[in-house]
């Protein structure tokens, strides 16, 4: 496996480390999620150019799209929370336990 | 035989004169009423030369005058049919009308809109005048609706009064009950015999199955007050008493027998009809004179009286003898108005006092109108050769000695002896005993237009069924032998019931009962069908409309069905299969370590 691949995975795995290991902030969660996405539709990227692969030409430009979309949701989600609480620490987010 | 088409077309035509200067300046004075009255006067005299021609030469005629349309196959004129049921008929309405517009003039002198109760009188009189001459059903229908209409118009002719307007519109739902059976009939003819006019019905369809006829009876249950539909006949005396005088004692009430008088040829050759109409006149004829012994109004006894000789008409149809029921319409129509306008006669003399109990002695005081009432009276109860024996005694003769069904025979003569008690009540209270009205009262009977009118119908109540029975062509067979005790049965329970009610009147009359009995409760409270019928079926119907109108349709299918419930779904699902504590950073800790051993442990190929 080339450099530039173990550069971007190490990239994606240091963005999921963050999001699953995150302090107390929902944000860095969301934030950490966009690095996930945003690393991934580089690689899908370079490898597609590189391997001449013209038939999934379409797959990280949708892969964006539908990057946008959850942010847009997940950053709604936020606001309700911070609605509801004044601020977005994760431990507030206990209404489920029985 | 010229005279015959031109007479009868005159007829009609000079009615509907003062109607059409009803725009004019004429319609303001107070001339107005004499040209009504004299106009109906003339009618009533053109009418007399083509009956005359009838009685002579016993030839109908038929005028077909303008056609009007022809909708595909079926072809509407304007028809007028001059057998012998319209040509009896016609002198006979208009002579009755003549003399209650005479003693509307002194009855309801002081009212005024006078003038439009004349015009009301006089569209009333076209429209049963189209009604009684229809050749087709389609003009019968617009004189039955005609007749209907101007009831309506009349009954709430004191509109102020919250009694008069709940019994127009009690009348007019009750005609329309009719009506339905009415339309069925005509859809049933233009769909099997494809023409509403009489001739072409009668040639097609000599064996009818019974739903035409049916609705027939219907139509005639609804116009003519028989049981089930008959409460709005009494609650109809809220109009003035010309009213009640012409529509509902004489000549709109019969136009429901008319019409079932009309359409013979079909009735005669099915047996369930004449059953039918049998039982429901029998019905009708018992349960209303049980109604009228308790009444305390005169004006509702005497219209109880009507409803319970009209169950009498239908009982004859019911033994198929129309042109019998034809002669009792006739002879009915002169001693029921007559006893309406002496009950006018009595109300307007004692200061509009209608309770029986509230009058008395008037014996000495009104000689004339007692002499009416008592002969009226008489006249009603088949009294031997007055005009009511002529065809009452026939009638319960023909009952007799018919195969018919013994129950309503025994019915019929149970009325009939209690047509004789109301009649006695109305006599023992009204007239005779002590006064029990106010003293200061101002009585006299010497108005012109209050005695002559009665004079004339006083004549036509004891001479009428003489002149008519012998002038009319026979139709069918008379009966000419029977048992003695069978020629003697009206006259027996007649007499029966006089002497008993006078007698139980005599004898309780200074005696007070403390507690009502439960036949006079059910006779008072007409059976209690008032009671029930209006209020418990339409409590039942709109609550019905209500359940499933806003709880069925609104409530349940378009709220609740979806939208709630799959609200509703979801979140007791989500509430029973999550059992999460919201410890997130533990799960994505464990989650972290899992998918950082599983790469670690499963990477190499051992």
């Amino acid at each position: 496996m080339s450099l530039v691949h173990i550069n971007i995975l190490i990239a994606f795995a240091v963005s999921l480390t963050g999001l699953l290991m995150h302090r107390s902030h929902l944000m860095s969660a969301l934030l950490c999620l966009e690095g996930m996405m945003l690393s991934l539709f580089i690689l899908a990227t370079l490898t597609i150019l590189s391997t001449h692969f013209t038939l999934a030409n379409m797959m990280p430009i949708i892969l964006l799209v539908f990057a946008a979309c959850e942010a847009a949701i997940g950053l709604a989600l936020l606001v309700m929370v911070s609605n509801t609480y004044g601020t977005d620490y994760v431990q507030n987010l206990n209404l489920l336990q029985c | 035989m010229n005279l015959f088409t031109s007479s009868t077309l005159l007829t009609l035509l000079m009615l509907i004169t003062p109607v059409m200067v009803s725009s004019t300046d004429f319609y303001k004075n107070n001339k107005y009423q004499h040209y009504v009255k004299n106009m109906t006067l003339l009618a009533f005299i053109t009418s007399l030369v083509p009956m005359t021609m009838f009685i002579h030469t016993n030839q109908e005629m038929l005028i077909s005058n303008w056609h009007w349309t022809t909708i595909q196959t079926l072809k509407l004129t304007l028809s007028f049919k001059m057998d012998y049921f319209s040509l009896m008929f016609m002198p006979v309405a208009l002579f009755i009308t003549w003399s209650i517009m005479e003693f509307s003039m002194w009855y309801m002198h002081s009212d005024p809109h006078i003038n439009q109760f004349f015009k009301y009188l006089l569209i009333f009189l076209i429209t049963m005048l189209i009604l009684v001459t229809a050749n087709n059903l389609f003009q019968l229908f617009i004189g039955w609706e005609g007749v209907g209409i101007m009831s309506f118009l009349l009954i709430s002719w004191w509109f102020g009064r919250t009694d008069a307007n709940t019994a127009a519109l009690q009348a007019i739902l009750y005609n329309r009950i009719g009506d339905i059976g009415f339309l069925l009939s005509m859809a049933w003819f233009l769909h099997n015999t494809n023409t509403w006019s009489l001739q072409q019905i009668f040639m097609l369809s000599q064996n009818p199955p019974t739903l035409p006829l049916l609705g027939l009876t219907l139509a005639a249950a609804g116009k003519s007050a028989q049981f089930g539909l008959h409460p709005w006949l009494p609650s109809a005396m809220e109009g003035p008493t010309p009213v009640s005088a012409l529509l509902h004692s004489s000549t709109m009430v019969v136009a429901g027998i008319f019409l079932l008088i009309r359409f013979h040829p079909l009735t005669e050759n099915n047996k369930l009809i004449q059953t039918m109409m049998l039982s429901l006149g029998a019905l009708t004829t018992l349960f209303t004179a049980i109604c009228a012994l308790t009444q305390n109004d005169i004006k509702k006894i005497i219209a109880f009286s009507t409803s319970s000789q009209l169950g009498l008409m239908m009982t004859t149809l019911g033994l198929n003898q129309p042109h019998l029921t034809f002669l009792h319409i006739c002879t009915h129509a002169f001693f029921k108005a007559m006893l309406f306008l002496c009950s006018g006669s009595i109300i307007h003399n004692l200061n509009n006092e209608q309770d029986i109990r509230k009058m008395g002695g008037l014996y000495k005081i009104l000689p004339f109108t007692t002499t009416a009432l008592i002969i009226g009276c008489f006249a009603l109860t088949g009294m031997p050769f007055l005009t009511g024996f002529y065809s009452k005694d026939l009638i319960i003769e023909t009952a007799t000695s018919s195969y018919t069904n013994a129950w309503a025979l025994l019915l019929t003569l149970t009325a009939t002896s209690m047509t004789a008690i109301y009649s006695t009540r109305i006599i023992f209270f009204t007239l005779l005993e002590q006064p029990r009205f106010p003293p200061l009262m101002n009585i006299n009977e010497t108005d012109p237009m209050l005695i002559n009118p009665i004079k004339r119908l006083l004549i036509g109540s004891i001479f009428a069924g003489f002149i008519l029975s012998n002038s009319m062509p026979p139709m069918n067979t008379p009966l000419m032998t029977m048992p003695l005790h069978l020629k003697l049965t009206a006259l027996t329970v007649t007499t029966l019931g006089f002497v008993l009610a006078f007698e139980i009147n005599t004898y309780s009359k200074n005696l007070k009962y403390p507690y009502s009995s439960d036949s006079i409760k059910f006779s008072t409270l007409l059976g209690y069908f008032p009671t029930i019928m209006h209020r418990l079926s339409p409590h039942l119907v709109l609550t019905m409309s209500q359940k499933l109108a806003t709880s069925l349709l609104d409530l349940t299918w378009m709220e609740t069905a979806l939208p709630k419930t799959t609200a509703l779904i979801q979140l007791k699902a989500s509430t029973l299969t999550s059992n999460q504590k919201g410890l997130i950073k533990l799960y994505f800790l464990s989650f972290l370590i899992t998918m950082t051993l599983s790469m670690l442990l499963f990477n190499y190929p051992e």
